[in-house]
């Protein structure tokens, strides 16, 4: 059974005994060793390979390096020094594969399948660990419990002789985090934290719920749940669409489950996340496979950037606070639920590094573990308030370049405390959820889009909060201060020549320099870097090809290949703004009476509620609804009444941005598709634009009639993709130069098999897709000349004529000039 | 002899003048001593235009009467405007079809067959089957139009054409409609409103092939081939009829209701979406009174015709001004039941307005032009296709008449989807905006600033205007050219003017 922390609240908290020292310098001492490290493409581990190879220059360092993907763990090794701070060791080596063959070995290996280490290590640094503090459950462990006993295991082995005994002691230095602690309160000594959890039992466990929640999410209500969900927003789309997207939303889930879980055994536990819970379990580890060799664990609080070296401000990636000083800085961090008088315990980057060198170089006793903390609370307190203050001073002196609208105005923390931030994030995602429910049913328009867009902007920024809230809730309201007696010992007991190179004494950080002068600048660096290049590039859109200025339209008849690119268009709300009902009315309502065209009228209107209603379920099946009207019609009729009245119509509802774009594509040599669900004679005006158009055809019965059906399925979703593709490899055209215009959701398929698709006045799902893989959205604005009732009125007046005047004039043979009578 | 037109210096008592403002309307307080040139009232009408039609066919000018020239089997041809030519939807019965009518009349008294209508309509839209009901009344329509004797030109078609010169050697074609070409009468019915083109000229721009227009020997050929009997009728157009009559007349007499109608109409119009205004002002229909019917020989009807207006429309105006003021109404001749782009928006402030003189222009060579009009980019896509391309392709390029037709014309012409839009649809011809814009150029070029008060400021600038929010504030950016005291002339132009700048 396992046993809560708080039972130990009460424990002394100093080390039971003082932690050894150096005597005389690190070089020397660490001399002839050899080093093994892991995690040295990491942050910590990157400049504590930097400071071996400048600082012990007799040292041999032998590092742990996995492969990834391509890239072998030499590769990885040599990107690592050719890195700036290098520059320096490099040179004097003579490039850095000199530096690699003079200084470092190379094992590529991961963790936890570690290969065998060299049998002359003297030392092993094991600083790998997970970046994030909120891993899924197996990977935590996997990484900080199984990964280090493997490590272990492996340096272990190496040190073992035939006979089983070791035939060196090694010394072996883990990197873990001074939170290990949990959620105990008040001063944590240097010592091993009290637990009774048996690590291997917690791990099997932690393991186990990837196959569990893995098995749950295949479950078949699991999925009906999925399903439902990515139906929702992909129905129009098509099944695989659909399919896709709820293996995406599986995957997803099964991801947070095991976030979830982790987090909620490590808090069942007394620790704050899934983190630092298996971190000290791996001290645990480290104690237990340490009992015959020498063992020291590092234990640094949060990490930032350097105070001296390689140089103030040296960092490398985001790490903790950064995410959170950046938002600040942009006034996107309205509050924190933080302490105000708890102590942020922050220590910078060259002092980790310089204690762990100092500890490798320490002799401790065999099988008693050392436990050093890296940590400034003790000494040298800052607070979260104080925190504060620095960071708006900096951002108050040195605001952000805010583009048009000049900086961001920063926010006034008044820490009101953690509950009154969370009613505030929560109502305002409850806003949101009702508001993002509201803009689906909106009609389409611009001001729908640019409410969308800003909903999205705020979905983005809550969704921010909400994840850096969760996380460092806990960090930014302990109330821990961790002891570094033995880190501070240490430090004093260094040769005065290495006093200034290996400092690692907390209490010399000035607060006001750190933050303001040292570590804002460097983090921000990069940032404005990245705007100021954003600003000058500006927002150009990327799927984009310029064909209306001479110099584009040049460009694309230049390409030797233009006439293997296609443009495909859809027709409804791309480029002509009608729906198939309309179409169906116009065409028809023609032929009938003024009452008959009442009951049509009346009849469509009935029935619009299930259209709308099939719609939403399936386009194909609306549009064979609809279509079934058009029984009984005559299709040479239907077409000639097209080309000689709907014409008009028809072509006063383009939009004159669309045909322009049309025939820049044929003027560049492309070929132009017109992809549509309505049927072929409404296309019969638009035929001169394109050199394909697909289109519904009407079957017909002997008499020319049709008979409401069509004589294939209408092209819609998928299809239309399908066709494409299809197409493309019947006329050798090469799709991914290709175009594709399109307004709809359901048109997601065609838009993603080209490699130019633009949405055109999209709705709100199509523009976030578009957002979300950066298509180019365009506004073409379509203005019917006539009100949508034009054409049945004006065709209805012309119905209303003198019965003396409506003698069928074609069949009579009489000859003109008709008699007129000239008194009217 | 009805009210001439007159000139009118504002004083103190001068209430504000009405200005039309594109779709809408407004008033203007002009400033002391500007000099508004008012348009006659409309010419004294024809007692009955029946009877004065039949007048004019039995005793026609340099002709013999028209019923002496028709004949059995002969193959007679009636030619009339288009929608364009009157520049306003006329409100029915129009009088081209009480003309028509009269003639068919005496056609079939004397036992003519072969009788064809053709709409003159040159590079202008075709006109839908609704608004040729409207011209020519239902009965005209009806027994034509399903016989396909009632035609639309269609300069494009050269299987259509006959052609009487093949120009070459740099000298244009001139071909012209081949039913006009192959008739034994031609009857040429023409609306004037004011001085203008008129006889075979309109034969020439109407019914020929984009060249014949403006062909030099296109007059002189035609009258060869072809026999026209001419017949004009002398119209006054009065823009707002019915209910908004009072706005063609001067705004101190306006009466209490008229007053008030207007504070309606003007308030509804600001307030109302730019659609909806749009919308009323293009199916806006304006009465026509006839004054004079005149028929026979072309060149003697045309000039009978074309005195007979300049005298009725004839201002005597003093000298010219250094700032002229116009307001533009919509919809202009070219966007009836259409959108009117800027392109059309200034051609119609500028060439009828700043145009309308017996010679001298209103305003000094280097004088500024204010002109009001929001000049919204909205293009109809069913009308005025190309004027899209122009408008954003071409105007950015070059405004200059000689780049234009040197650099993008013939682009424009021979565009095979505009050449199907201009032939089976309702579009203008591709070349349509740079032969208004050739029109404009001079007038542009005479003026120094020209000055859009209320208009799009992007699209002012795409013309080469600038854009002003008030009238004051044109006046001040006017100034630099024309000092800070102008002599300003207003041109209320709500019906033809025609000034006579001494």
């Amino acid at each position: 059974m396992t046993v809560a922390p708080a039972e130990t609240f009460q424990r002394a908290t100093a080390a039971d005994h003082p932690g050894p020292t150096v005597d005389g310098r690190l070089r020397d001492l660490l001399a002839g060793k050899v080093i093994v490290m892991t995690g040295v493409t990491g942050f910590i581990g990157e400049q504590l390979l930097w400071k071996m190879l400048v600082e012990l220059p007799d040292t041999t360092v032998a590092v742990l390096v996995r492969r990834k993907g391509s890239a072998s763990a030499r590769d990885r090794t040599l990107a690592v020094v050719r890195k700036k701070i290098f520059a320096g060791v490099r040179e004097a080596a003579g490039g850095p594969e000199a530096l690699l063959e003079q200084r470092i070995r190379v094992i590529e290996g991961d963790l936890p399948n570690v290969p065998a280490l060299p049998r002359d290590l003297d030392v092993v640094v094991h600083c790998a660990g997970d970046v994030s503090f909120d891993p899924p459950i197996d990977q935590a462990f996997r990484t900080n419990v199984i990964g280090t006993e493997a490590l272990m295991d492996r340096m272990l082995e190496a040190c073992t002789g035939e006979d089983g005994e070791l035939v060196r002691i090694p010394h072996y230095v883990q990197i873990s985090t001074a939170y290990t602690a949990g959620r105990r309160r008040g001063a944590i000594g240097e010592a091993p934290h009290a637990h009774d959890i048996d690590y291997r039992a917690e791990t099997a466990a932690g393991l186990a719920m990837r196959d569990l929640i893995e098995a749950e999410s295949r479950t078949s209500a699991q999925l009906t749940r999925l399903r439902k969900e990515a139906e929702r927003d992909h129905r129009a789309a098509g099944y695989l669409t659909t399919a896709a997207d709820t293996e995406r939303r599986r995957k997803e889930w099964v991801q947070a489950k095991l976030v979830e879980a982790g987090t909620e055994r490590a808090r069942s536990l007394g620790w704050t996340d899934v983190y630092t819970f298996t971190k000290a379990l791996g001290e645990r580890v480290v104690a237990d496979k340490g009992a015959h060799i020498r063992t020291s664990v590092v234990r640094p609080s949060i990490v930032e950037s350097s105070l001296v070296h390689p140089y103030p401000g040296w960092i490398e990636g985001f790490k903790m606070a950064e995410p959170l000083i950046l938002a600040y800085g942009r006034g996107e961090l309205p509050e924190f639920p933080a302490s105000p008088d708890s102590v942020i315990d922050v220590v910078p980057c060259d002092h980790v590094v310089n204690a762990t060198i100092a500890v490798c170089a320490t002799e401790p006793e065999i099988g008693v573990c050392e436990y050093y903390h890296v940590s400034s609370g003790a000494r040298n307190p800052i607070t979260f308030s104080g925190f504060y203050i620095h960071i708006r001073n900096y951002f108050l002196a040195h605001p952000f370049e805010g583009g048009a609208r000049g900086a961001a105005r920063l926010p006034q923390w008044k820490f009101p405390g953690a509950a009154s931030v969370e009613r505030l994030l929560s109502t305002s995602e409850r806003a949101h959820a009702l508001a993002d429910r509201a803009v689906l049913k909106l009609p389409r328009s611009e001001r729908t889009r640019k409410f969308a867009r800003d909903l999205d902007r705020t979905r983005s920024r809550l969704d921010f909060l909400r994840r850096y809230l969760s996380l460092y809730n806990e960090y930014a309201q302990s109330e821990l201060h961790f002891v570094d007696d033995n880190t501070l010992r240490l430090s004093r007991s260094l040769d005065p020549a290495d006093q200034p190179v290996f400092a690692c004494d907390t209490a010399v950080v000035d607060w006001t320099e750190y933050v303001e002068r040292i570590h804002c600048p460097s983090i921000t660096a990069p940032v404005r870097r990245l705007d100021a290049l954003r600003r000058k590039r500006g927002s150009r859109a990327s799927t984009w090809a310029d064909l209306s200025s001479d110099e584009g339209m040049r460009r694309a008849k230049a390409d030797p290949e233009a006439h293997r690119v296609l443009a495909a268009f859809d027709l409804d709300g791309t480029i002509m703004s009608t729906n198939v009902i309309e179409q169906y009315l116009w065409s028809r309502l023609p032929e009938l009476d003024r009452a008959h065209q009442l009951a049509e009228l009346g009849s469509v209107l009935r029935s619009l509620p299930s259209y709308l209603r099939v719609e939403r379920r399936d386009r194909g099946a609306f549009l064979r609804a609809v279509y079934r009207r058009y029984a009984g019609a005559d299709l040479a009729a239907l077409e000639e009444f097209v080309d000689t009245t709907m014409a008009g119509e028809i072509l006063g509802r383009l939009s004159p941005d669309a045909v322009r774009r049309v025939r820049e594509h044929r003027e560049a040599g492309h070929t132009t598709i017109l992809i549509t669900g309505c049927i072929r004679p409404l296309t019969r005006p638009l035929a001169p634009l394109f050199d394909v158009i697909v289109a519904a055809d009407l079957a017909v019965d002997a008499r020319g009639r049709c008979t409401g059906f069509l004589t294939g399925p209408p092209l819609v979703g998928e299809s239309r993709a399908a066709w494409l593709n299809h197409y493309a490899s019947l006329h050798d055209m090469d799709l991914s130069r290709s175009f594709a215009y399109a307004d709809s959701h359901s048109d997601l398929p065609m838009l993603s098999c080209v490699g130019r698709p633009v949405a055109v006045s999209p709705d709100v799902p199509l523009m976030r897709a578009a957002a979300g893989q950066s298509w180019t959205t365009v506004e073409w604005k379509i203005r019917p000349q006539n009100s949508r009732w034009t054409l049945s009125r004006l065709t209805a007046e012309e119905r209303t004529d003198p019965p003396e005047l409506t003698g069928a004039p074609s069949g009579d043979p009489s000859p003109a000039p008709r008699p007129v009578r000239g008194d009217s | 002899m009805a009210r001439p037109g007159f000139v009118l210096e504002v004083d103190e008592r001068t209430p504000p003048l009405l200005v039309h403002d594109g779709p809408r309307l407004r008033t203007e307080q002009f400033p002391l001593g500007t000099e508004v040139v008012y348009p006659p009232d409309p010419a004294t009408p024809v007692d009955d235009l029946t009877e004065a039609i039949d007048a004019a066919c039995a005793h026609p000018v340099g002709s013999d009467p028209l019923a002496d020239r028709l004949r059995p089997g002969m193959r007679l041809t009636l030619v009339f405007d288009d929608l364009s030519s009157p520049g306003v939807r006329l409100r029915s019965p129009d009088v081209r079809g009480r003309v028509v009518e009269r003639v068919l009349t005496l056609a079939a008294a004397a036992g003519v067959d072969d009788v064809v209508l053709v709409g003159a309509r040159g590079l202008e839209r075709r006109s839908t089957d609704t608004e040729l009901r409207r011209v020519l009344g239902e009965r005209v329509f009806r027994s034509f139009h399903g016989d396909g004797r009632l035609l639309q030109h269609d300069a494009e078609d050269r299987d259509g054409l006959t052609v009487l010169d093949p120009g070459g050697d740099g000298a244009p074609e001139v071909a012209i409609h081949r039913r006009v070409a192959e008739s034994d009468l031609v009857v040429l019915v023409h609306l004037v409103t004011r001085p203008g083109a008129g006889g075979l000229e309109l034969i020439a721009r109407g019914l020929g092939s984009p060249a014949t227009a403006t062909a030099p020997r296109a007059v002189e050929l035609i009258g060869a081939a072809v026999p026209v009997f001419a017949l004009d009728a002398v119209v006054s157009v009065q823009r707002y009829g019915g209910r908004l009559e009072f706005l063609g007349r001067r705004e101190w007499e306006w009466g209490l209701a008229a007053q008030g109608a207007y504070q309606a109409v003007s308030r509804g119009l600001s307030a109302a979406p730019s659609r909806w205004a749009d919308r009323l002002a293009g199916g806006r229909e304006a009465s026509a009174t006839v004054s004079l019917v005149t028929a026979g020989d072309p060149t003697a009807v045309a000039a009978a015709s074309a005195a007979h207006v300049a005298e009725h429309l004839r201002v005597q105006v003093d000298g010219q001004a250094d700032v002229l003021v116009v307001g533009a109404p919509d919809p202009t001749p070219y966007s009836i039941d259409s959108l009117t782009n800027p392109v059309l928006a200034l051609w119609n402030a500028l060439v009828p307005g700043v145009g309308a003189t017996t010679g001298t222009p209103l305003v000094r060579e280097g004088g500024a032009v204010v002109l009001y009009h929001p000049l919204s980019t909205q293009f109809s896509a069913l009308h005025h296709p190309s004027y899209v391309d122009f408008f954003s392709s071409v105007l950015p390029v070059t405004a200059d008449p000689a780049r234009l037709a040197e650099d993008f014309e013939s682009k424009f012409a021979e565009d095979p989807w505009w050449r199907n839009l201009y032939r089976t649809a309702h579009a203008f011809h591709g070349v349509h905006p740079f032969h208004r814009w050739y029109e404009l150029a001079p007038v542009l070029a005479h003026c120094g600033d020209v000055v859009a008060v209320g208009a799009d400021r992007a699209a002012a600038s795409r013309l080469g205007l600038r854009a002003a929010s008030t009238l004051a504030d044109a006046l001040e950016i006017v100034a630099a050219g024309v000092g800070h005291s102008p002599r300003i002339r207003y041109l209320r132009n709500a019906a033809p003017v025609s000034a006579d700048v001494r």
